[in-house]
């Protein structure tokens, strides 16, 4: 039985990171575990920084995870990983999308200040940042491996994929194809399991190179 | 949640939105009429019983023009003998605040139930308004659920109370409480076919004045006593669990599931009482577990609600009981409340020390996160305000001006890179401030108001202002729906859940009196900016409406009726690096590339609106014509 798996989920508003939750949640019934979830609805959805408490097993009670808790953080877009990174427990591990999605401020000051010769961030120095809390580290290409699974709206499920194939995840690989088999619309199922795929597959030979 | 499992009449198990399954229970229990003006947290709720309300034609469900009508329209619903359901935010309730207090005196016929969602940490509100004050001061009985499953069971039962007392009851949630999943074991779904009344069959008296009020109200106090005794002192809402030793937790809502955690944390096991019938307060069950402790914490969000009324009943049932939350400081008034703040002030009251440097993991985090790049929320690519604001912006740089804005997507002026916003209150509120600060300024007033706002709370500000000849301009921003909170319709918008007739804004502005109204079309920002400046020059009430529908919304119409978002692209041979599309307009969808320095569009992101081809002096972002 599953005590208490801490799944702390981010992104940028639009990129479809209820629908990540929303598989985990539904699985989570079909097993009969326990799970809970703290959502951020409202002012987010417009390009902000969105994230969801997910939370499973039979001790946790709290829509909210504890600074330090976090078992995995998986992330829709690389800066997103950081700006929650209090919640990661010491050598938690990192899913994340190598997606930086420049916010308009950022790209408005460069402009503003052309002669400066400013810069976006990197993922390099993101992850610099992140290796001083962790090693276990998984960089995809989920917007790559979504557009070759025939959907770029499936970057969700290629993370839910490469999640599965962690061995500590609570959820079998099978029951998650089950539920997004449920979840989302009939027409895209095949995209959606190809994406899940090439997720679970490009998580394990990173995960094998650790 | 699927969709098939809020319609599904069989009772099952489902990971459900605590919205969702508010919106369940709801019609579970047969609501025959449900209104509601959305506000984040409760907007869900909305949206949900609107789908359910195409599948079920005994259910008249409207989104009303503001939170008292929609309070008022299902109070008139419970007096005409059918169940009635509305819920609003926190700030709703100052608006049907009026019509509230008096239902808290006439009562109610069939089962009438309110939820107001509070918003600790002012996520998505003004204030972190208490709304718990209001059960109290409107004689009406108040329940506080602290999970998705208890909402579910809550809002069910508060039927069955309401129509035994023929009492309005309130609900009081939080925003933790409404955005939280869970798995929640729903009942069988059973509605009976919509009847209508004659009024001599179900009628009654709902008026309240002078001696008939002193009676009411006289009335309504005896009514609350014997919910107090005959339910909540027996009411398994109410959960108490024994611990060991003479140290005990009085509690409610999300801050009782912190608190099981902190306990856990910090491995002691106090005697917790959880308090879900929050007015009138199970007095008698609050006074034994006094007698049986000598410390008790009282964990709750916001104010010392619960800590003042318990202190008052430890004063006959145990005086020398110690009593510790935010008058002794160990807890605080502002912001939510998480497991690491509950674990922090328990230690603070019983001496230990945190057992997780919950700190650490905080100063570690803050020192990485300098390098990043702030996020903050903005008009979504295609937005029409973002044009209009562009040109706004162009027309308003040469002059002195203040800036009064209102509730909407448009209040996003106020953030960076924008900044431009004196005043906020609260719906509606533009008008008035507007109308107070030209008396007094040299400068230019401004207003903005949304084409929702302008429905709900600004039409008296505006009648005002007309009728007592002030002098400012006002910009309505009519984008066809309430988009901030998920586009749902307005009395300004062509659709809802029951068929609806469109209002025209610029009819209403111009039978006001209103003599300079300026129509424009949110899309044309340069030939707006003259346009403008014209209704700027006037002198007297200028009304400028921008037109120009919600992206999200549209983009929504379009996938539905088939036609392709086609999304633009930067000319790499003709960009100069101007940053026209840039400045002024920080649409998400365009970024820089850092190699040759010119604009990028990120055709996933692009909504194809064209207004950034259009600010370009050089033509250099044309559409990709649907090749992607």
């Amino acid at each position: 039985m599953v005590t208490g798996y801490n799944i702390m989920l981010s992104g940028v508003g639009g990129q479809g990171l209820m629908l990540l939750s929303t598989i985990v949640g539904n699985a989570c019934n079909k097993l009969g575990m326990k799970v809970i979830t703290g959502e951020q609805h409202g002012l987010s959805q417009r390009s902000g920084s969105i994230y969801v408490h997910l939370r499973i097993g039979e001790r946790v009670h709290s829509p909210l995870i504890p600074y330090g808790s976090a078992d995995i953080i998986i992330s829709m877009e690389a800066t997103e990983v950081l700006r929650y990174i209090e919640f990661l427990k010491d050598d938690g591990i990192i899913i994340m999308n190598k997606r930086i999605m420049h916010p308009s401020l950022v790209t408005g000051d460069i402009a503003k200040h052309r002669d400066k010769n400013r810069t976006y961030i990197t993922l390099e120095q993101i992850l610099t940042q992140l290796e001083q809390v962790t090693r276990n580290i998984i960089v995809l290409d989920a917007t790559k491996l979504a557009e070759l699974a025939g959907n770029p709206r499936t970057e969700n499920t290629v993370l839910s994929g490469a999640a599965s194939a962690l061995q500590e995840f609570p959820i079998d690989k099978d029951i998650l194809k089950e539920t997004i088999k449920d979840l989302v619309p009939s027409k895209t199922i095949e995209e959606n399991l190809r994406a899940f795929d090439m997720g679970y597959e490009e998580a394990k030979k990173i995960i094998a190179s650790l | 949640m699927t969709f098939n499992d809020l319609i599904d009449p069989n009772p099952k198990k489902a990971f459900l939105l605590a919205n969702e399954a508010i919106a369940r229970a709801a019609i579970e229990k047969d609501v025959k009429v449900a209104a509601f003006y959305p506000g984040s947290p409760t907007s869900e709720i909305l949206d949900t019983i609107y789908i359910l309300a195409s599948y079920l034609d005994d259910l008249k469900m409207e989104v009303a023009s503001n939170e008292i009508v929609a309070l008022e329209t299902v109070a008139g619903a419970s007096m005409a003998g059918v169940r009635g359901f509305t819920a609003m935010k926190s700030v709703g309730l100052n608006v049907a605040a009026d019509s509230f207090f008096s239902l808290g005196y006439t009562g109610v016929n069939a089962g009438l139930v309110l939820l107001i969602a509070d918003d600790p940490h002012a996520h998505s509100s003004q204030s972190e308004q208490d709304g718990r004050f209001f059960g109290e001061a409107a004689h009406v009985p108040m329940l506080e659920p602290s999970s998705a499953q208890e909402a579910y069971d809550m809002v069910k039962w508060a039927f069955d109370l309401s129509e035994k007392y023929k009492m309005l009851v309130m609900i009081r949630t939080t925003t933790r409480v409404n955005h939280q999943s869970g798995i929640v074991q729903l009942d069988e779904l059973k509605r009976t076919p919509f009847k209508r009344n004659d009024w001599k069959e179900v009628q009654g008296k709902y008026y309240t004045l002078s001696a008939t009020a002193r009676r009411l109200k006289g009335e309504a106090l005896k009514k609350l006593k014997k919910v107090e005794e005959e339910e909540f002192e027996t009411n398994p809402f109410n959960k108490l669990t024994l611990g060991e030793g003479d140290l005990g937790i009085i509690t409610s809502g999300v801050s009782y599931l912190h608190v099981l955690e902190a306990v856990d944390v910090l491995n002691i096991n106090p005697h917790i009482l959880k308090l879900g019938t929050t007015h009138p307060l199970p007095r008698k069950m609050i006074a034994n577990f006094l007698k049986k402790v000598n410390k008790v914490i009282i964990i709750e969000e916001l104010m010392p609600y619960l800590e003042l009324r318990v202190t008052a009943i430890a004063k006959d049932a145990n005086p020398s009981v110690e009593i510790f939350g935010k008058y002794t400081k160990n807890f605080d008034y502002v912001g939510e409340y998480t497991v690491q703040s509950v674990v922090k002030g328990i230690s603070s009251v019983l001496g230990l020390a945190t057992p997780v440097n919950y700190d650490f993991y905080l100063e570690r985090a803050e020192k990485l996160k300098s390098i990043l790049p702030k996020r903050m929320p903005t008009f979504c690519p295609g937005c029409p305000h973002r044009s209009t604001l562009w040109a706004v912006q162009q027309a308003i740089n040469e002059i002195d001006y203040v800036v009064n804005n209102d509730i909407g997507c448009y209040s996003m002026l106020l953030l960076e890179p924008y900044e431009i916003t004196d005043s906020l209150l609260c719906m509606g509120a533009s008008l008035g401030v507007s109308s107070g600060m030209q008396h007094v300024l040299n400068d230019k007033i401004i207003s903005f108001v949304g084409d929702s706002t302008f429905f709900h709370a600004s039409l008296p500000g505006l009648v005002n202002a007309v009728h007592n000849k002030h002098n400012i301009i006002v910009f309505i921003l009519d984008n066809a729906v309430t988009a901030m909170t998920g586009q749902q319709p307005n009395p300004g918008s062509d659709f809802g859940a029951l068929p609806v007739v469109e209002i025209d804004i610029e009819a209403i502005v111009r039978a006001i009196g209103v003599e300079h109204v300026t129509m424009i079309n949110a899309f044309d920002p340069k030939n707006n900016i003259d346009k403008i400046k014209e209704a700027l020059e006037f002198e007297g009430v200028s009304v400028v409406i921008s037109k120009g529908p919600c992206a999200l919304y549209n983009d929504r119409l379009k996938r539905k009726r088939g036609v392709p978002i086609i999304p633009n692209m930067v000319d790499k041979e003709e960009c100069k690096t101007i940053y026209a599309c840039i400045r002024d307009f920080y649409c998400p969808a365009i970024e820089m590339d850092m190699e040759s320095r010119q604009a990028v569009i990120l055709k996933d992101l692009c909504d194809g609106c064209m207004v950034c081809a259009k600010l370009c002096p050089v033509s250099s972002i044309k559409t990709t014509s649907g090749v992607q």
